[in-house]
């Protein structure tokens, strides 16, 4: 079984795939549950995650945005984080779909 | 020839057009010559001194001689030649005082002026001069000048930037060059929130948005959505929860408009929620009703314009409407409202009505309780011409669960304990605001007609007395409350603040029973303005070790007897806190707040009205708080 490896890959369903901290993927619950080594899923047996419904610009924007939450987790008064007003609907279906 | 011009003058023949229209207007050639001589010296005399003037004389020399020329064909030929002498002069100096300006920028302008090879020499002669005069100086006002970015002639005005090269920009330059510093300016100082944008973070955190750390990427999303609203021309396929928020945001921010409306119509929806109606028109009403025919649930507040002719297309083209809440629609008659619920009150479950006027009155709640066995939840507030009428009426409504009422008028007591009696045990909810004199009884038919409440709200009172309140939460039977709303219930009278020896409203006993009854299950707690609870309650309810699991909301603002151990007592008992309200609580100082929880309302100078969790546990503030008092 393998163990609990410091990174996790999130695969976009065009192919791009991201090398992502454990620790910021566990902030979306749905990441976290499919990670859990606990669960039956097979995304915990090597640590990947495909997610058919999301391309690869809106997965970067994505991991970028796990990476701004977990900084920020204890500040206050914290700065928007900044993306293309093009991708905003993507991005609202795929936040919607990762709960975060 | 100058026969001929003495001639001229007596005899007049044809003359050309150019003449014709000098004459007709009263333009002299003679007058133009001899200023343009006037000036041509005087250009001459700027060139020696300042070396920059001569600059505008140049292109309206052109005009000029082609005038002068015109207007005397036949000079005296020692004029013309001195004329002309001193003129090849005056060009000459011009262009050594050209060249000492700028060189090459200078040059490029002159192409027509004159020969570029002579410059050469002459900018030699000038090259690191130390000569005052030969320094650019600054040209007055309403000069003309070349600027130093774009090369383009441009009118020297008060205002009139400097550019980085020391020369003078034209007026769009010059603003772009101002708009530079201010970025970099701005760059440098990046502050979060200063003015406007720091009460933007702090409302979004009153309303819940991010507490701490970072907003979600929803709401970023929902956000830069809603900012660009107009560019929108349609949302795909968001689902419906999504959709749903995304007209709150619209809605707040007030662009809920004709032209965003469409948007939000789909017709796989069942349901139509916008929260600010006002902007849309009738047309925009019966287009929601033909592109969303599957209608379920209808929301709309504000929704000012909404007519007969709507409602009379909903009642056709929707069949499966099972929930209206309509706010503020007070154009719709009487006689629409009466046909509403003669074709649509048989499915109905669902009805919200606030804000009605006139058409709205008892005898529409007649046929309101006749035609909609199936009503489930009833909700009127602020509804102008209801009266006690109405109440016996809604009595008779059976299968009642959720029941919100606030009547203007003056209903009487025996009308609600019968209200109560009649509907009591299939009540799961039960709002009656305002109500100021409903007395005990009421309390005590709620204490024996109810089981299955778990909302209760009985607010803005002063009748109940502590007593009955007390004898409601003992021994009853009813499953422990959710949702608990008491505010305002307390005696009004400014000549006793304290009231009467025998609390009115919500006091200490009152409490201490309905926390003992409640307190496992209560989520949301609401005891403002309840005045009279005395310390020793609030230190027994909420001291520490008795725990409130579910309770993440507690409203105690202006009761003023509340200080900063029962606050601290509040955070170690209600481990679920979210939101901790406290306006007018004088003696709450120097709070220190935990992780997660949002403090509003205590007041010193110089702390914001709204406090947060610093990221710390409930141990550690209160510790800190013991440290602070002892």
């Amino acid at each position: 079984m393998a163990s609990e490896t410091d990174y996790v890959t999130l695969i976009s369903n065009d192919g791009f795939s991201f090398l992502v901290q454990r620790s910021s993927a566990r902030i979306s619950p749905v990441i976290k549950r499919m990670l859990d080594p606990n669960g039956a899923f097979m995304e915990a047996k090597d640590n990947t995650c495909t997610l058919q419904n999301i391309n690869g610009i809106v997965l970067e924007k994505v991991c970028e945005y796990l990476y701004y939450n977990e900084k920020h987790k204890d500040a206050s008064d914290v700065p928007d984080m900044d993306f293309p007003t093009e991708l905003c609907l993507e991005l609202l279906m795929a936040s919607d779909y990762l709960n975060i | 020839m100058s026969s001929r011009r003495n001639g001229a003058r007596n005899i007049r023949g044809p003359q050309s057009a150019l003449t014709d229209f000098l004459a007709a207007n009263n333009i002299s050639a003679a007058q133009i010559r001899t200023d343009y001589d006037r000036r041509r010296q005087q250009t001459a005399q700027d060139a020696t001194n300042a070396g920059e003037g001569p600059s505008n004389a140049t292109p309206e020399q052109d005009d000029d001689e082609a005038l002068a020329a015109a207007a005397q064909a036949e000079e005296d030929e020692k004029k013309t030649k001195k004329r002309k002498r001193t003129e090849e002069d005056a060009i000459d100096k011009i262009k050594k005082a050209k060249s000492s300006k700028g060189g090459s920028k200078a040059k490029g302008k002159k192409g027509k002026k004159g020969d570029p090879d002579d410059d050469d020499d002459d900018d030699a002669d000038f090259d690191g001069d130390d000569l005052g005069m030969y320094k650019k100086s600054r040209p007055a006002p309403g000069q003309f000048e070349h600027c130093d970015i774009c090369n383009k002639r441009f009118t020297v005005t008060p205002y009139s930037k400097e550019g980085p090269d020391g020369g003078l920009l034209c007026t769009p330059c010059g603003k772009e060059l101002k708009k530079d510093l201010k970025k970099e300016q701005r760059a440098t100082t990046k502050a979060v929130g200063t003015g406007r944008k720091r009460r933007k973070v702090e409302s979004e955190k009153l309303d819940g948005i991010a507490v701490g750390g970072a907003k979600s990427l929803s709401q970023l999303c929902i956000q830069k959505v809603a900012q660009h609203h107009d560019d929108i021309e349609e949302l795909g396929d968001l689902p419906q929860s999504v959709l749903e928020r995304l007209s709150e945001i619209f809605s707040k921010k007030r662009v809920m408009k004709s032209k965003t409306l469409p948007l939000f119509l789909r017709p796989d929806l069942d349901s139509v929620i916008v929260h600010d109606a006002a902007y849309l028109e009738e047309e925009d009403y019966r287009q929601m009703f033909a592109v969303v025919p599957n209608l379920r649930k209808l929301v709309l507040s504000n929704a000012c314009q909404l007519k007969d002719g709507a409602i009379d297309y909903m009642l056709e083209r929707c069949h499966n409407v099972r929930h209206i809440q309509l706010y503020a629609a007070n154009l719709i008659n009487e006689g629409m409202w009466h046909r509403l619920f003669r074709e649509a009150g048989a499915r109905l479950e669902v009805l919200k009505l606030t804000w009605l006027d006139a058409a709205f009155e008892d005898l529409v709640v007649r046929d309101l309780v006749q035609y909609c066995p199936n009503l489930e939840r009833l909700k009127l507030k602020l509804c102008r011409r209801l009266g006690q009428d109405a109440v016996v009426t809604i009595s008779d409504l059976p299968a009642l669960k959720h029941l919100s009422l606030q009547i203007s008028q003056d209903v009487s007591t025996e009308t609600l304990v019968n209200l109560v009696q009649k509907r009591g045990s299939g009540l799961q909810t039960l709002s009656l605001e305002k109500f100021l004199d409903a007395d005990d009884s009421l309390l005590e038919a709620i204490h024996d007609n109810c089981t299955q409440l778990s909302k209760l709200r009985l607010c803005e009172n002063d009748t109940y007395t502590d007593a009955g309140f007390t004898s409601l939460f003992t021994e009853w039977n009813n499953t422990p409350l959710s949702f608990v709303d008491f505010n305002s219930t307390r005696d009004v009278d400014n000549n006793n603040p304290t009231g009467p020896e025998d609390a009115i409203g919500l006091a200490s006993s009152g409490f201490r029973a309905l926390m003992a009854h409640s307190g496992e299950t209560l989520r949301h707690l609401d005891i403002s303005s309840c005045r009279h609870i005395e310390l020793p309650a609030f230190m027994d309810v909420f001291n520490g070790a008795e725990n409130y699991p579910a309770l993440e909301y507690i409203n105690i603002s202006f009761c003023n007897r509340a200080d900063t151990s029962v606050v601290a007592g509040i955070f170690k008992s209600c481990p679920a806190l979210k939101q901790l309200v406290a306006f007018g609580c004088f003696d709450v100082q120097d709070v220190v707040v935990p992780r997660n929880v949002a403090l509003i309302g205590v007041p010193r100078a110089q702390d914001a009205i709204e406090q947060f969790g610093v990221g710390i546990g409930v141990e550690e503030a209160i510790s800190r708080m013991v440290e602070m008092a002892a």
